[in-house]
């Protein structure tokens, strides 16, 4: 009898410690999604301490220099009316990527006085997760809600609730595709598409000649994390499309293999797989993984014929080169091995393009995407209108990493 | 009871079937796919199944015992995490980052042995709740790669794998993974922490009549599977450039998974090491093959369900069997 009392009470102890985390930030809850809530919100909330902590030094010095940041952008002059409360929804923690758009978020909290409250789910493919804190943040009632969307399908029915509650949302990092009229105010991302077609821009600067004069078949390869979101889409689709316009323009056929989204929404491909002179494989994992993306990599560097890949994003890259630690296929150098392209920045990819593993990346703005979507959610709470900020994506490589405007934004 | 001792003999040979089975898919794989030839293909599958074969032999000890270990997949990413992060951020070597990796495992084994062997708890229920205390946990870090390449402190990954300087790897992990199992082997059939462990799953009142601790025993299978979950967080630090935290959730079914399919019961009482690791191959040998014949995400998945379901079958058929 006394071992039963004393196990229920232990229980009881471990399942109320896990629901005390729900106390500890503005979420409301229902009971379905009530401990998975509790958990994320408490690993988000410590989330948001830790980086909040490692980045008072960098907001201090940032602060001196905002006022460039706003001249000549709608955001010049704007001042909060009250002290905001915001909501902050990322796709999730899992890379440093997000680390760097909350320090610049904190930047602009520091500026304007206004607080938010930063939560994502544990991974990029929780997407169930993030649209149950979504509909508890708009239970929550906040000034404004800034929402990175995991899979922009799922998250309609939401915005709609948020609209009608006069919540206004800004999209940032990604878009939301057939977002309900009005629902979304402004979405300040990078224009995926144009970041993408860089990739693929010089991937064929790099590789022209080599897909010139190949007597057989050639691949490059593309790793996606997944096919939901619209920025990883936009990507995607740009590289896919920019690629098959420059291949077809030098009067070679080019066929797209691999995962049916991706295949079906490629445009002007003119060649099938088993004849046409450059194939572009895409590759999707199952989940949002480095070590799924590892093995989707894998498989593309395996073949013989493939001459290049691209990694679309931070984790995906990273994917690429765990593949390439066994594979040792990389090189920046075409004619000592396979182009490697990745996005974003993190400090395995850096390494990477330092030591001639990858030829180059991408890298966003994250930093100035947090800081600028916390003012085109003050903005909007002021009650003034607010436009679609697109941001730059920047090639880097070994020759530019240093420049002043490019080495900001490459994060750890 | 002539008729058990004659099952339980057959129900040992779980183990060659699976072989069997491993040898069959791999061929299978070589003849679908030319570049799964490769013998940069077999370097990248042993890679990338270090961890999950250690995980399958650690968490075979509280599965023979009649219960289940859920946390070894969120644990190995939260130890693999504190472990970076003290040698990231805070500038340990790489010995004492491993060395806390592994002691968390041992810390976290310790516990849930605890609340199962000590409160009575369900294991499902107590090794699922640690399971989000270490996914919570590991969340407090930020992603986090540990040393490589040309960096201070990239010899461990040389305890996997060694590069020689013309680039061939020599997979040196798999011989660990060898020695592990021989040892595992070695203290399941010969050791009394084994033997306790298979008569506490094959029927703990019994055991404990006979005059055994079943309690240190008990415990001790859940610490035996939480050093092989810090174990594992090392080879998967190798691995993978960057530990991300909020992953994990899933790697433990595979190891599970694999250790079903090696014969191990969920019943309890039944289960062979070497079962284990052959099972455990199998499962990385799905996961690495079929992207390479060509089937998408998605199939992936299915296929593997259906092995599991299959392997789960048989288990049912041997409880059957076993409850004379």
């Amino acid at each position: 009898m006394k071992k039963k009392v004393l196990a229920t009470l232990v229980s009881a102890a471990l399942v109320s410690s896990l629901l005390v985390g729900c106390g500890s930030t503005s979420t409301g809850d229902t009971t379905a999604a009530a401990t998975t809530a509790a958990a994320a919100a408490a690993t988000s909330a410590a989330a948001t301490d830790t980086a909040a902590a490692a980045t008072s030094a960098a907001a201090t010095e940032a602060t001196a220099a905002s006022n460039d940041l706003l001249t000549g952008t709608e955001f010049e002059g704007v001042t909060a009316k009250e002290a905001y409360n915001f909501s902050v929804i990322v796709k999730s923690f899992q890379s440093t990527y997000w680390q760097a758009a909350i320090t610049g978020m904190d930047m602009a909290k520091e500026e304007l006085g206004i607080t938010y409250d930063a939560q994502g789910p544990n991974s990029e493919s929780d997407i169930a997760d993030q649209v149950n804190m979504l509909n508890s943040a708009i239970s929550a009632k906040p000034a404004g809600i800034a929402l990175a969307a995991c899979d922009t399908k799922s998250v309609l029915d939401s915005l709609q609730s948020a609209k009608d509650a006069s919540i206004p949302v800004v999209c940032f990092d990604t878009g939301v595709a057939d977002a309900p009229d009005g629902s979304v105010v402004a979405t300040v991302a990078t224009d995926n598409t144009a970041a993408g077609s860089v990739a693929a821009d010089k991937m064929y600067e790099i590789l022209k000649d080599k897909i010139a004069s190949a007597d057989g078949q050639v691949r490059i390869g593309e790793v996606n994390q997944d096919a939901t979101a619209l920025n990883i889409q936009q990507r995607g689709l740009g590289f896919i499309n920019e690629l098959i316009k420059l291949v077809t323009a030098d009067g070679k056929t080019v066929a797209v293999a691999g995962n049916e989204y991706y295949v079906n929404a490629a445009e002007g491909a003119n060649g099938d797989e088993a004849s046409a002179d450059v194939v572009i494989e895409v590759a999707v994992p199952a989940q949002t993984t480095v070590d799924l993306c590892n093995t989707e990599a894998s498989k593309i560097m395996s073949k013989e014929d493939t001459i290049g890949i691209f990694g679309s994003n931070q984790t995906s890259a990273e994917g690429v080169l765990a593949a390439n630690n066994n594979l040792g296929v990389l090189n920046a150098d075409p004619s000592k091995g396979m182009i490697g392209i990745g996005f974003d920045a993190g400090s395995v990819i850096k390494a990477a393009i330092t030591d001639g593993t990858m030829a180059g990346a991408v890298t966003q703005s994250p930093l100035l995407m947090g800081y600028y979507s916390i003012y085109a959610m003050t903005m909007a709470a002021n009650g003034d209108k607010v436009e679609d900020f697109p941001m730059n994506g920047y090639w880097y490589d070994t020759t530019n990493m240093t420049d002043s405007q490019i080495a900001p934004n490459l994060y750890d | 009871m002539k008729k058990s001792k004659v099952d339980l003999k057959k129900l040992g040979t779980q183990k060659y079937i699976v072989l069997i089975v491993l040898i069959a898919l791999y061929i299978f794989f070589c003849i679908a796919s030319k570049t799964f030839r490769k013998p940069t293909t077999l370097i990248s599958l042993l890679d990338m199944s270090f961890y999950y074969v250690i995980m399958a032999i650690g968490v075979a000890f509280p599965i023979m015992t009649g219960g289940v270990d859920l946390s070894i997949g969120t644990g190995v990413i939260c130890y693999a995490l504190f472990g970076g992060t003290l040698v990231r951020n805070m500038g340990a070597p790489v010995w004492v980052g491993i060395l806390v990796a592994i002691i968390f495992g041992v810390g976290i084994g310790l516990l849930n042995g605890i609340l199962v062997a000590v409160m009575n708890l369900p294991p499902f229920l107590a090794t699922l709740c640690t399971s989000m205390i270490t996914r919570g946990l590991g969340s407090m870090c930020k992603a986090t790669p540990w040393p490589t390449g040309q960096q201070d402190g990239a010899w461990f990954h040389n305890i996997f794998k060694i590069t020689l300087a013309d680039n061939t790897k020599i997979p040196v992990g798999f011989l660990i993974v060898v020695a592990a199992a021989l040892i595992m082997g070695y203290v399941l059939n010969h050791t009394r922490v084994g033997r306790y462990t298979l008569a506490i799953g094959s029927n703990k009142e019994a055991t404990m009549l006979s005059g055994v601790n079943v309690k240190f025993y008990h415990i001790m299978a859940y610490v035996i599977c939480g050093l092989f979950a810090g174990m594992a967080s090392i080879a998967y630090a190798s691995a993978i450039p960057t530990v991300q935290p909020g992953t994990g959730a899933g790697m433990e079914l595979d190891a599970i998974g694999g250790a079903i399919v090696g014969g191990v019961s969920t019943a309890g009482g039944i289960g062979t090491i070497g079962g284990t690791v052959f099972g455990a191959y199998v499962i990385c040998l799905l996961k690495v093959g079929l992207p390479f014949i060509g089937l998408q995400a998605y199939w992936q998945q299915i296929i593997t369900g259906i092995i599991l379901i299959g392997a789960v079958m048989i288990d049912i058929v041997k409880k059957r069997r076993a409850q004379f």
